[in-house]
């Protein structure tokens, strides 16, 4: 029985919940629920052109955009040019601070009409929804990726989920047509469970699948930072519960807010610990410019400490010492190599330093995915590499654990290396080879170590820009057949 | 900054909003929905879902709205959340855009 009336919002919420028949925490989840503080973070946030064209953004911000500018933008509006339907334009107070001195911060989130020249792309690059067996949920060999929301404090141009935070319709495989949807706690965890229990009864695989446990769960989105403490801390506790062993949550809140890592949200990480202490939680930040995070003089310099490490933004440092601090969160930094922000060895030397020296993991460099209009963001693979390996030189070997990757239809895929030299007698190989690598598979694991090598081209920016130079796959890159998504939903 | 659900919303609650919304932060009256400021994130969902187009940026309110921004948040402290779609009133198509529906808004 619940009397709705003499209870606070929060209380009527779960009376109805209960009622409903839906998601019921366990004890010791409500416990740590009860626990959680949900301040309202002031993010500053300015929407969109609007407030530009209309000339009502801050005062200080008017003149992000140059009158010319606002015009080109202006005139693509409503056309199939628009920059705002391809992804909305979205920036918080505290990156524009950083971003007013910094060109590679302003292509970051600053829209472009160069954007919508040319709109060739996938609709859903991956095929992600072919690994869908519940709304919002991905499941991909051992783990689970979820949409947690389809929103972040303000929008990378850039970004890989356009067509999630766009609101996009995408087509099925079974030739359904609906924008993407969001996880629910109930469905998800529903499923690992029944997931975990199968292949537990099986010997530690699925029968049909081959796949093992379901084991460790990617919050994303979207930014699962956008969401009050109690929805974050409900999604950790209920995975928990579901028997999950590693949560990683993906953000870019570091960069876009910073102070969103208050004592209450590290409270509320600290009340999950001692409640789960069992479950690994690791923290997958995103920066793609030392910008983000260090602070230069009036030379452009970037400023240094007495000892000689580099000067953060107070509040970005305050933040990340937080959570480091904690010892039982992994923090690692991932981001992709885009055109005209991060396509700078010299950048990307110093922000490998500079995260290590504070703890942080440098994970993974991604090639620029097939999103639509990608020719905009994207470099060309070769360069993609040549970069991050020139960053990599006169570091020392613990600064230099990030690899570079390619997201191929089939699973992760590191490009390891690109010859300048032929290979004597090996047709093909006259201007050099480039060689992938197969990191992980998306379905299953035995393809993990396989190979695959072309012959160069310098200006491809995706894999078929080197179909027709194929020389050795063993990795079966361009033997690639979609996912039938039945093997996936029989799981 | 907040969003902010106005005048048109009164007996015509779609209830569209609600389903997207990230942080459930929509309150329901008898004939009107609130977006409590304190939970609202300015993510935007909510604005083109409204079948009424009745929600509004706060500081891009339609003239003579800006009293909705006193009672979204007044209201949403006294009445419960509201997360899942429903029917709308049988009769809201023909309340969407008359004049001067605040008289008849129930508290």
């Amino acid at each position: 029985m619940c009397y709705i009336n003499t209870l606070n919002k929060h209380d009527v919420k779960r009376c109805e919940v209960a009622i409903a028949g839906r998601y019921v925490p366990a004890e010791r989840e409500q416990a740590f629920l009860d626990t959680i503080e949900n301040p309202k973070y002031e993010r500053d946030i300015v929407n969109g052109l609007k407030p530009f064209f209309q000339d009502k953004a801050p005062e200080d911000i008017k003149g992000f955009y140059s009158p010319e500018e606002l015009s080109m933008l202006s005139s693509l509006h409503g056309t199939e040019r628009d920059v705002e339907s391809r992804m909305p334009v979205k920036m918080t107070r505290h990156f524009f601070e950083m971003a007013k001195t910094s060109k590679p911060l302003q292509r970051i989130i600053k829209a472009s009409p160069d954007e919508t020249l040319n709109l060739a792309g996938s609709e859903d690059p991956g095929y992600q929804m072919d690994f869908a067996p519940v709304e919002g949920m991905l499941h991909k060999y051992e783990m689970g990726l979820l949409y947690a929301v389809s929103t972040c404090s303000a929008h990378c141009r850039f970004c890989y989920r356009e067509e999630l935070i766009s609101q996009k319709d995408i087509e099925r495989q079974d030739g359904t047509v609906a924008k993407k949807g969001l996880a629910k706690i109930k469905e998800v965890t529903d499923y690992v469970r029944a997931h975990n229990e199968i292949v537990a009864a099986n010997g530690g695989r699925h029968p049909e699948t081959g796949r093992e446990k379901l084991r460790e769960v990617l919050l994303s989105g979207g930014d699962p930072m956008v969401l009050p403490n109690r929805k974050i801390g409900a999604w950790l506790a209920a995975l928990a519960e579901a028997g999950v062993e590693s949560i990683r949550l993906g953000t870019k809140e570091m960069s876009f807010h910073p102070n969103r890592f208050d004592d209450a949200f590290l409270s509320m990480l600290d009340a999950f610990h001692e409640t789960y202490p069992e479950v690994g939680f690791r923290l997958m930040i995103h920066f793609n410019h030392p910008d983000e995070f260090l602070l230069r003089g009036p030379d452009g310099a970037y400023l240094e400490n007495p000892n000689g490490s580099l000067k953060w933004h107070e509040d970005t440092l305050r933040a990340m010492e937080a959570v480091i601090s904690r010892g039982w969160i992994n923090v690692e930094n991932q981001a992709p190599i885009i055109k005209g922000i991060n396509d700078d060895s010299d950048a990307l030397r110093v922000m490998q330093r500079a995260l290590y020296r504070v703890g942080v993991g440098n994970h993974y460099f991604f090639c620029g995915r097939d999103i639509v209009a990608y020719r905009a963001f994207n470099v060309p693979i070769e360069t993609a590499w040549n970069t991050l390996n020139e960053s990599q030189k006169g570091l020392s070997g613990v600064e230099t654990h990030a690899r570079l990757s390619i997201t191929h239809y089939k699973g992760k895929t590191e490009v390891v290396a690109v010859t300048n030299e032929p290979i004597p007698g090996v047709p093909g190989t006259e201007n050099g080879v480039l060689i992938f690598k197969i990191l992980r598979n998306a379905l299953d694991a035995p393809d993990r170590g396989k190979v695959c090598i072309v012959g160069r081209n310098p200006d491809a920016l995706w894999f078929d820009d080197y179909e027709d130079r194929v020389i050795f796959d063993e990795a079966g890159l361009f033997d690639y057949t979609r996912v039938d998504k039945k093997t996936i939903e029989a799981a | 900054m907040t969003f902010v659900v106005t005048e048109n919303c009164i007996k015509c609650k779609y209830t569209d909003c609600v389903e997207v919304c990230p942080v459930d932060c929509f309150h329901e009256g008898p004939n009107f929905l609130v977006i409590d400021p304190e939970e609202c994130i300015d993510c935007t969902l909510c604005e083109p879902e409204c079948p009424a187009e009745a929600i509004y940026p706060e500081d891009d309110l339609p003239e003579g709205q800006e009293i909705f921004i006193e009672l979204n948040a007044e209201l949403s402290l006294e009445w419960p959340v509201i997360t899942e779609q429903k029917d709308p009133p049988a009769d809201a198509e023909a309340w969407d855009g008359k004049e001067g529906k605040l008289e008849l808004l129930e508290k």
